[in-house]
C-alpha cells in the first residue's frame, strides 16, 4: 500500500525501511510503524482469532483495548502489536487459531454460540461426574491465547529507576504539557509520563479545532518544544503508568527505544502531587458483528492516517455519537478517503462547522442514526445504518466502518487513586466520587473538547499542584479557573446504549467473546451488578482488562434492567462500574523484576573456603560453607576434629555489644536467665524467649567491663535482635547503647585436641588449661598483632577455642592457623560436620530440633531460666504456667536398634494405639562414628520420655506399617561427662 | 439444557423477626454451613447476613487452590474431607464447581525445608492422604518450566507432590452453595448489614440489622477478615488475630504450561495455571494489618522477580491483573472453631489466614452440626480459642512466624 | 495501597522501611505474675478495629526508633490523632 508521505503530522520515517518477517514472508514497514500498523499496511486484516468463539479479529484501536492485535512476536506470545514499536527483522506469528488466522479450522465455534451461554460452564460437563476430569483437559488445551516454550529466555535488558519530584503529570497532551509548564513556573520539579513516543496527546494528528487560529498539531509541538527544554520537567516517552497508590505512589514502565541501554524500565516515585492528564479514547458502539475486521474507531482510522500515512480502507461509513468523529470523517475524507455516510446518534448539539463540512464535500449526514449491523464473514462487505427509533434503515457497502458512540474518559489512572468511579449526568462519563489530597485532572478527562478548554484547565491543574506543594499561587489558579468557567462548555458526547434486540452477536467484551446477550443472561440469573456479571461472564477479564467494556456494561445492565426507560436516558440507574486494578496495561514479569539483584552476604574468609572447595548453601542473608568433601558424607571432616582439629568460619553468628548505666537491666528483660551473676572472665550461656515462652534464640553473653557486655546470637536472630531489645524495654526509659557488630566482626572456631597445640604456634599467650580453662574468655594477640577475643566453648564437644576476630584481620588469621595446623592435621570443616559432631553432644539448633511452639522447659533447657530475677523476663510468666502441663512435646534422644538405618530428619513417631497416633517428629538423625551408632534427637509427647521407651520411627517412604524401632537413651550421647571439650 | 432459574435469588427474602440460627457473613464457610445445617440437620429458618454481596470478600479474592497436605495430625483429616467433598458436592448441588485435580508440587529449598516436607509427608501418608517426596530431576520433569540452576538464590532440591490437590473455581462454589441453600429455604440476606448482637444474661438473643432485631438462639460469626473486628466490636471479645492484605495476581491466559499447583516458600511465591490459561499467582504479604483490600507496588515486583528467577520463561509473559483479599493471621496459623464461650449460643469460626478457601465445606459441615447440636464435634475441639492462653499452639508451622511483634 | 510513615526522627519514609510492632497495649503489666487470661488479653488479644488504631512502629532499616502513630486501617494512612490526617 501507498502512504500518504506529505502529512505534517506523519510520525514514521518513509525514507527508513524496518524489514520484519510474518508467517514466513518478508515485509516491510517504517522507522515509527507499530508492528499492527506495518502489517495493516502490508494489507493483513485478521490479526487474530477469538478466544472461544475463534472469530476473526482485526485492527481496532491503537491504544491496547483489547487483545485483537495480539501476536506472537520472537517466540514472545500476547504481544499487543498496536501499542508495540516494529523493531528489525521482528518474526511476528498468529495465535490461537489452527492454520492461520485468517483461514482458522476452528471458525466453526461461532456457529455454537447458543450452546454456550453466560456462565455454561458451571451447569454443564459435570454430569456424569466421570465426564468433568476429561472436559478439563479439553478446556485446558482450548483456553489461553499464545504460547510459551518452557525453555523460553527474554534476552531483553531491564532495569528500574527512583526518581524524585514534586509533581508527577500523567499523560503528555496538551493539558498535561500545560501543567508541567504551569508548575514548573512556580519552582516544582516535575516529571511527566508519556505512553506514546511523542507528546502532543490529541493535538499531535489533529488539523484543525473549532475556531483555533494555529492548527492543533503545530500548538502539540510548540507546547512539547517549551517542555522539553525546561530543566525543571524531566519528559519520559514511551512511558505508561502502570500502577497509582495510596500517598501518590506510582509506577510506570519505560519502553526503551533503539539508542537506550536498556529494553524495560521500571519506574517508582512517590511525587507530592499528581496530575492526571490522560484524555479520552472513544466509547465502542454495539451492534451486529461490532468487532469484524474493518470496524475500527474512528480515532483509530484517523491515526492511520495522519499518523502513520495508511488510509484505512477503500470507501468508509462512520457511524459516531462525537463531534470528533465528525471531525474524523471530514478530515479522511479530504485526505482521500471514500466517505460514503455519517450517522450520528445525537440529533443534535452537533458542532455547525463540522455538519457544514459534511454537507460541503457532499456526505450524506444522518443524524439520529447508528450502525446497527454489518455484513462479512472475514472483513466488512456492507453496514445497516439505521434510525435510532428503529422506524428506517439503510444498507450501505463499505470495506470500512468507523463506529464509536462516543467518549470515554481514560479515567483508569484517576481511578487508582481516587478509589470508586460513580456516574456522572451531566458527561455520561463514570467518574471519582471524591479526590485525596495531592491528585488532581486536567483535560479531556473532564469531557472537555475545546482545544482552549483543555489548555486552561492544565494550568488551572498545575498550579492547584504547586499550591498544594507550598508554591503561591492559589489566585492564579482561580483567575484560571475564573476563565475557563467563562468558556462556552463542550457538546457533551452520546450516551447511546444500543439498538433492542437479543445482542447475540453484540459485543460487549472482545477478549472473551461476551455480548449482550451474555449479559442479559447474567442479570436474569440473579448477577445484578457489573462485579458480578464480570466473575459470571468473565467480561472485562482478559488482556484488555474492561479498556472495551468498562464503560458499556454497566449502561448495558441499566438498560437491562430498565427496558421501559428511554435508552439515552437512563441517567441515575446506572450501577458502578468494576474496580479498575492495577497493572493498567500489561507488563511484562522481567520489567517488573528489573536488575533481579540477589542480597547475599558473604563472610571476611568467604574466598579462603572457596579455594579449599567448600560447597556454600544460604543460610538466611549468609552464604555459609557447608562441606569440603565431595559430598554429603562428611565423615572425614567429622573424624578429623575428633582426633586431630578443625576449623570452622563460624563468622555468621550474631555479635553485639551493650553497654551503658541500664545495660544489664536490659539483658536481664530479654534473657530468661540471671545475667548479673556473669563472674568476670567467664563465659555464661544463655537463651531469649518469646511472651509465649517458646525459645526464638540461644548465645552467650559476657562482661567485658562496668555495665558493659557482649553476647552472641544465632545466625538467623542477628538482625532482629536490635529491635527485639529496644521493643521489649520501650517503656522503661532505661539508658543503654546496642551496637550489632556481626559485621564488622569474624570468627573462626578452633576445635579438637589439637587445638591447643596449633593456637600456641600463633600467640604468645598462656593458652594452657590452667590459664584459660573451660567456659572463660580471653583477650590477647595473634602473632602480627592481630587482636582475638578467645572464648573457650564445647558445642562441637571437643576442646575449642572461639576466635572473635575483626573482619579485616580473618584472612590473615585463616592463613596464619592454616599454615600452623598444618603439622597436626588441621582442615577446615563445613556446618554439616559441626550438625552431626554437636548432635552427638546432644546441643540442640534452633529451629532443628525445636518447632514454633517449643518452649525452653520443652527443650529441657529450665536451667536457663531464672524464676526469681529483680526484673521479670520475657516469658517467665508462660513458663510458670506451662510447667504445670504434662501434655507437651519434650526433646529427647533416641539411639535405633538397627545401627545401619538411618531414617531421614524429619521423620514422625507414631503408635497406632493412642487416639493421636502421631506422637513425636524427629529433629536430626545421624550415623554416628564416635558412637557406633545411629543418634538423634526428638520431640515427643510427655508419656514416651521415659529412657528406654521403645518408638516407631515412620520416614513416610514406604506404606504407613513399615517402621523403625527406635529406644530413648539418655543425652549426651557422646562424652557424656565432657572431659573432652576441658582438656 | 440451560435452566433459566436464578443461581442467585434476585432481590433478598423478606426479613423474618426470628430465626433459628443466624449466620453473619455471607462467604463460603457460612453459605457452607447453611447448606448443611439444612441438608442434614432440618434447619431451614436460617438467615445469612451479609452485608455487601455474596462472596465479595476472601470466597471471591482467593486463588482457587485445595489441598491436604498440613503438617499435624489435627489438621489433616479436616482438609482432607474437604478435599473428598468437591465432587460430592458438585453432584449434591447440581453445579459444576470445576474441581481441577492437578496436583499440588511444594518446592523444597534447602534440607531444612526437605526435612519440613518430611514430616508433612510422613504425617499425610500415615493418616492416609497421599503425597510423595521428589528430588529436583522428578520435579523438573513434572514442571519442565523450573530452573534447576545452582545458582539462583534458593535452588531446587525437590519438591512435596500431593497428587490429590488441584483447584477449584471458587466462584462456582459461592453460587453453588447459596443457589443449595436458598433451595432449601435458607434465606440469604445480601446487602444486610449485621449492626450489632443482642445478649441477655450470657445468652445470644438476636442480631440488630438497619432493618431491626432479629430473634435467634444462635448466631455464627463467620465473616473472614472482618470476624475479629466484628467480634471486638460486638461483644468485646478480643481474638489472637492480625487482619493482613494478602495479593495475587494474574497473566495474559497462555496455551498450558503449568500442570501443577506450584508453590515455594522460600519464594514466597505460588503458582497455578487457571483453566483460562491465566497464570494465577500470589503469597506474599504486607505485615501490617490493614482493611483497604488494596495492592501495592512492592507486591507485584516481587512476584515478578520470585517468579522470574524460578520459571525464567515467565519474563516474557505479562501480568494483567492484581487484586487484593484479607487473610486473618492467628499466632500459629491455624483456626479458631469455638462456641458457646464466653457467650452461649454465639459461635466463631475464623482465623484461617491464606486456607480459608481449602477447608470451607468440610467446616460448614462441622459447623452446622455444632450450632445444630451445640455441642462442639471432637474433630474441631483442637482449634478452641483457649489454645492461646493454655499456651498450647497448633504447630502447623515448624519455623518461627513473623509477622506479630511477638517473634 | 502503599504505606508512608513520619518518623520522628527521620522524617516521610517508605512504609517497607519499617516493622510494625502491634496494638499499643501500654507496658507488660507490673506486679509478679500474670493470670493466663490477663497474659492472653496482653499478649495475643487484638481489637483488630477497622478504623484509626494506636500502634508501634521500628524504622527498622534507618534510625532504629520504635515509636507509637495512629494509622487508619481503613485506609492504611497514618493521621494525626484519632480524627486528624497527618
Amino acid at each position: 500500500m501507498k502512504r500518504l508521505t506529505s502529512l505534517p503530522t506523519l510520525r514514521v520515517d518513509v525514507g527508513r525501511p524496518v524489514p520484519f518477517v510474518y508467517k514466513n514472508q518478508t515485509g516491510r514497514g517504517f522507522k515509527g510503524d507499530t508492528i499492527a500498523t506495518a502489517l495493516y499496511a502490508a494489507g493483513v486484516r485478521i490479526f487474530s482469532r477469538s478466544l472461544k468463539y475463534h472469530r476473526p479479529r482485526g485492527l481496532f484501536s491503537l491504544d491496547g483495548e483489547s487483545s485483537n492485535t495480539m501476536m506472537t512476536v520472537n517466540g514472545v506470545p500476547n504481544v499487543r502489536t498496536e501499542t508495540t514499536l516494529l523493531a528489525e527483522g521482528a518474526m511476528i506469528r498468529d495465535q490461537n487459531a489452527i492454520f492461520t488466522a485468517r483461514n482458522d479450522l476452528l471458525g466453526f465455534m461461532d456457529r455454537l454460540d447458543r450452546f454456550m451461554p453466560a456462565g455454561f460452564y458451571y451447569e454443564t460437563m459435570h454430569k456424569p461426574a466421570s465426564l468433568w476430569p476429561v472436559a478439563a483437559k479439553m478446556v485446558r488445551k482450548a483456553a489461553g491465547l499464545g504460547r510459551i516454550a518452557p525453555d523460553f529466555r527474554f534476552s531483553g535488558a531491564c532495569d528500574e529507576m527512583y526518581p524524585a519530584a514534586d509533581l508527577c503529570v500523567i499523560g503528555g497532551g496538551p493539558a498535561g504539557m500545560e501543567a508541567a509548564l504551569a508548575a514548573a513556573d512556580q519552582g516544582l520539579r516535575v516529571i511527566l509520563l508519556e505512553a506514546r513516543p511523542w507528546l502532543g496527546g490529541s493535538f499531535d494528528y489533529r488539523e484543525r479545532g473549532s475556531g483555533e487560529d494555529a492548527p492543533l498539531y503545530r500548538q502539540a509541538a510548540d507546547l512539547a518544544s517549551r517542555v522539553s527544554t525546561r530543566a525543571a520537567i524531566r519528559v519520559f516517552t514511551r512511558t505508561a503508568m502502570v500502577g497509582g497508590y495510596s500517598d501518590n505512589l506510582v509506577t510506570a514502565v519505560t519502553e526503551g527505544g533503539p539508542d537506550d541501554p536498556f529494553d524495560y524500565r521500571y519506574l517508582e516515585m512517590r511525587p507530592r502531587a499528581v496530575v492526571v492528564a490522560t484524555g479520552s479514547r472513544e466509547r465502542p458502539l454495539i451492534f451486529e458483528n461490532n468487532e469484524r475486521p474493518g470496524v475500527m474507531l474512528p480515532d483509530c482510522a484517523l491515526r492511520l492516517a495522519r499518523t502513520y500515512g495508511i488510509l484505512a480502507g477503500r470507501e468508509a461509513v462512520f457511524s459516531v455519537g462525537h463531534d470528533l468523529g465528525l471531525e474524523a470523517a471530514l478530515d479522511l475524507s479530504e485526505l482521500g478517503l471514500p466517505v460514503r455516510a455519517v450517522a450520528d446518534v445525537r440529533t443534535k448539539g452537533h458542532d455547525p462547522a463540522l455538519v457544514r463540512g459534511l454537507a460541503d464535500r457532499r456526505i450524506p449526514f444522518y443524524p439520529g442514526w447508528a450502525a446497527a449491523a454489518v455484513e462479512g464473514k472475514k472483513g466488512v462487505k456492507s453496514v445497516r445504518l439505521a434510525s435510532c427509533d428503529g422506524g428506517q434503515y439503510r444498507i450501505l457497502t463499505c470495506d470500512l466502518l468507523a463506529a464509536a458512540a462516543g467518549h470515554t474518559p481514560a479515567v483508569e489512572p484517576l481511578s487508582l487513586f481516587c478509589g470508586p468511579l460513580a456516574y456522572d449526568g451531566q458527561t455520561g462519563y463514570f467518574l471519582p466520587r471524591t479526590y485525596p489530597a495531592g491528585v488532581f485532572a486536567a483535560g479531556r478527562i473532564y469531557g472537555l473538547e475545546a482545544p482552549q478548554n483543555i489548555r486552561i484547565s492544565g494550568r488551572v491543574a498545575g498550579l492547584d499542584a504547586a499550591a498544594f506543594c507550598g508554591a503561591d499561587c492559589r489566585g492564579a489558579a482561580d483567575a484560571h479557573r475564573n476563565e475557563l468557567a467563562a468558556l462556552p462548555m463542550g457538546r457533551p458526547a452520546s450516551k447511546w446504549v444500543a439498538f433492542p434486540g437479543p445482542w447475540r452477536k453484540h459485543f460487549v467484551d472482545f477478549d472473551e467473546d461476551v455480548t449482550g446477550k451474555h449479559i442479559r443472561q447474567a442479570v436474569g440469573r440473579g448477577f445484578g451488578v457489573p462485579e458480578l456479571i464480570k466473575r459470571f461472564t468473565a467480561a472485562g477479564t482478559g488482556p484488555g482488562q474492561g479498556g472495551i467494556s468498562g464503560h458499556n456494561l454497566p449502561l448495558l445492565v441499566a438498560a437491562i434492567k430498565n427496558p421501559s426507560r428511554d435508552r439515552t436516558d437512563i441517567h441515575g440507574t446506572v450501577p458502578a462500574p468494576t474496580t479498575v486494578r492495577p497493572p493498567l496495561r500489561p507488563v511484562f514479569l522481567a520489567a517488573y523484576a528489573g536488575s533481579g539483584r540477589e542480597m547475599v552476604k558473604r563472610t571476611p574468609v568467604h574466598d579462603a573456603q572457596a579455594w579449599e572447595g567448600a560447597v556454600f548453601r544460604r543460610v538466611g542473608v549468609w552464604h555459609r560453607a557447608r562441606y569440603f568433601s565431595a559430598d554429603l558424607d562428611v565423615s572425614e571432616e567429622v573424624d578429623n576434629v575428633r582426633t586431630n582439629v578443625g576449623m570452622l568460619d563460624a563468622s555468621t553468628l550474631g555479635c553485639f555489644r551493650i553497654f551503658g548505666p541500664d545495660a544489664l537491666s536490659a539483658l536481664q528483660r530479654v534473657y530468661a536467665g540471671d545475667m548479673s551473676k556473669i563472674k568476670d572472665g567467664r563465659v555464661k550461656y544463655a537463651a531469649m524467649c518469646n511472651h509465649d515462652g517458646c525459645v526464638i534464640d540461644d548465645g552467650v553473653v559476657i562482661r567485658i567491663g562496668e555495665n558493659d557486655y557482649m553476647f552472641t546470637t544465632s545466625t538467623g536472630r542477628a538482625g532482629e535482635t536490635v529491635e527485639w531489645i529496644r521493643y521489649h524495654t520501650r517503656f522503661d526509659n532505661w539508658d543503654f547503647h546496642l551496637v550489632n557488630q556481626t559485621d564488622g566482626t569474624g570468627v573462626i572456631n578452633l576445635a579438637g585436641p589439637r587445638a591447643r597445640d596449633v593456637l600456641e604456634r600463633v600467640t604468645d599467650a598462656d593458652v594452657s588449661n590452667q590459664a584459660f580453662s573451660f567456659g572463660c574468655w580471653k583477650d590477647f594477640s595473634l602473632s602480627g598483632g592481630i587482636p582475638v577475643r578467645c572464648l573457650r566453648l564445647g558445642f562441637v564437644g571437643e576442646l575449642s577455642f572461639e576466635l572473635n576476630i575483626p573482619a579485616s584481620y580473618m584472612q590473615a588469621a585463616w592463613d596464619m592457623l592454616r599454615k600452623a595446623g598444618s603439622g597436626f592435621g588441621l582442615r577446615p570443616f563445613g556446618v554439616e560436620a559441626q550438625n552431626i559432631l554437636r548432635l552427638e553432644k546432644g546441643h540442640v539448633i534452633l529451629g532443628q530440633e525445636s518447632e514454633q511452639r517449643t518452649n525452653l522447659l520443652d527443650l529441657n533447657m529450665g536451667f536457663l531460666f531464672s524464676r526469681d530475677k529483680d526484673i521479670r523476663p520475657v516469658g517467665a510468666d508462660a513458663l510458670l504456667q506451662a510447667e504445670k502441663d504434662a501434655g507437651r512435646l519434650t526433646l529427647v534422644g533416641i539411639r535405633m536398634t538397627d545401627s545401619s538405618c538411618v531414617p531421614p530428619d524429619g521423620s514422625i513417631l507414631v503408635d497406632d494405639q493412642v487416639v493421636d497416633p502421631v506422637i513425636g517428629y524427629v529433629g536430626t538423625i545421624r550415623k554416628s562414628r564416635a558412637l557406633d551408632a545411629v543418634v538423634g534427637m526428638a520431640l515427643v509427647e510427655r508419656a514416651w520420655t521415659a529412657e528406654g521407651t521403645r518408638l516407631a520411627v515412620y520416614d513416610g517412604g514406604g506404606e504407613p506399617s513399615e517402621r523403625h524401632d527406635a529406644t530413648v537413651v539418655r543425652m549426651p550421647f557422646y562424652d557424656p561427662e565432657g572431659i573432652r571439650m576441658r582438656m | 439444557m440451560f435452566g433459566a432459574k436464578h443461581i442467585l435469588p434476585k432481590g433478598n427474602p423478606p426479613l423474618e423477626s426470628a430465626y433459628d440460627a443466624v449466620l453473619i457473613g455471607g462467604g463460603l464457610h457460612n453459605l457452607a454451613t447453611a447448606w448443611f445445617l439444612a441438608k442434614e440437620h432440618n434447619m431451614n429458618r436460617v438467615a445469612v447476613l451479609e452485608k455487601n454481596y455474596i462472596g465479595y470478600g476472601g470466597a471471591g479474592r482467593n486463588t482457587a487452590i485445595v489441598r491436604a497436605n498440613q503438617r499435624t495430625q489435627k489438621n489433616i483429616p479436616l482438609y482432607k474431607e474437604a478435599l473428598d467433598l468437591w465432587p460430592v458436592l458438585t453432584r449434591e448441588l447440581d453445579f459444576n464447581l470445576m474441581f481441577y485435580n492437578c496436583g499440588n508440587l511444594n518446592l523444597l529449598h534447602s534440607e531444612a525445608a526437605v526435612k519440613a516436607a518430611r514430616t508433612n509427608i510422613a504425617t499425610a501418608k500415615f493418616l492416609g492422604v497421599e503425597s510423595h517426596l521428589l528430588d529436583a530431576a522428578e520435579t523438573a520433569k513434572r514442571v519442565p518450566a523450573l530452573n534447576l540452576s545452582q545458582k539462583i538464590t534458593h535452588p531446587i532440591h525437590g519438591a512435596m507432590y500431593h497428587p490429590p490437590g488441584g483447584i477449584v473455581r471458587h466462584d462456582a462454589v459461592v453460587w453453588g452453595l447459596a443457589k443449595g441453600a436458598a433451595e432449601k429455604g435458607v434465606h440469604i440476606h445480601q446487602q444486610t448489614e449485621a449492626l450489632g448482637i443482642a445478649t441477655k444474661n450470657g445468652r445470644v438473643t438476636g442480631v440488630k440489622t438497619p432493618a431491626g432485631t432479629i430473634y435467634t438462639p444462635r448466631v455464627l460469626v463467620s465473616a473472614g477478615g472482618y470476624t475479629a473486628g466484628l467480634l471486638y466490636h460486638m461483644l468485646k471479645i478480643k481474638m489472637p488475630i492480625s487482619v493482613l492484605t494478602i495479593q495475587a495476581m494474574v497473566t495474559q491466559p497462555l496455551k498450558p504450561l503449568l500442570d501443577h499447583v506450584v508453590s515455594s516458600g522460600a519464594y514466597h511465591v505460588y503458582a497455578n495455571q487457571t483453566l483460562k490459561g491465566e497464570i494465577a499467582t500470589g503469597a506474599h504479604m504486607d505485615p501490617w494489618p490493614n482493611y483497604t483490600t488494596q495492592t501495592t507496588a512492592g507486591y507485584i515486583k516481587h512476584q515478578a522477580e520470585a517468579l522470574v528467577e524460578l520459571m525464567p520463561c515467565l519474563a516474557g509473559v505479562k501480568f494483567m491483573r492484581s487484586w487484593a483479599g484479607l487473610a486473618d493471621m492467628t499466632p500459629d496459623m491455624a483456626p479458631i472453631m469455638d462456641g458457646n464461650d464466653p457467650v452461649e449460643g454465639v459461635y466463631m469460626n475464623c482465623g484461617w489466614g491464606y486456607f480459608g478457601f481449602k477447608s470451607c465445606s468440610a467446616t460448614g459441615r462441622y459447623m452446622a452440626r455444632f450450632l445444630a447440636t451445640g455441642k462442639c464435634p471432637d474433630r474441631l475441639k483442637p482449634f478452641a480459642l483457649a489454645r492461646f492462653k493454655n499456651h498450647r499452639l497448633m504447630g502447623e508451622t515448624a519455623a518461627l512466624v513473623n509477622y506479630t511483634p511477638d517473634n | 495501597m502503599s504505606l508512608l510513615i513520619h518518623c520522628p526522627i527521620c522524617g516521610r519514609r517508605n512504609g517497607y522501611e519499617f516493622r510494625y510492632g502491634g496494638e499499643d497495649k501500654g507496658a507488660y503489666p507490673a506486679g509478679r505474675s500474670l493470670t493466663p487470661e490477663a497474659w492472653y488479653e496482653y499478649v495475643h488479644a487484638n481489637t483488630c478495629s477497622a478504623g484509626v488504631v494506636a500502634e508501634w512502629w521500628c524504622h527498622r532499616h534507618g534510625c532504629g526508633l520504635w515509636f507509637t502513630i495512629f494509622r487508619d486501617t481503613r485506609t492504611n494512612r497514618q493521621v494525626l490523632e484519632h480524627g486528624g490526617r497527618s
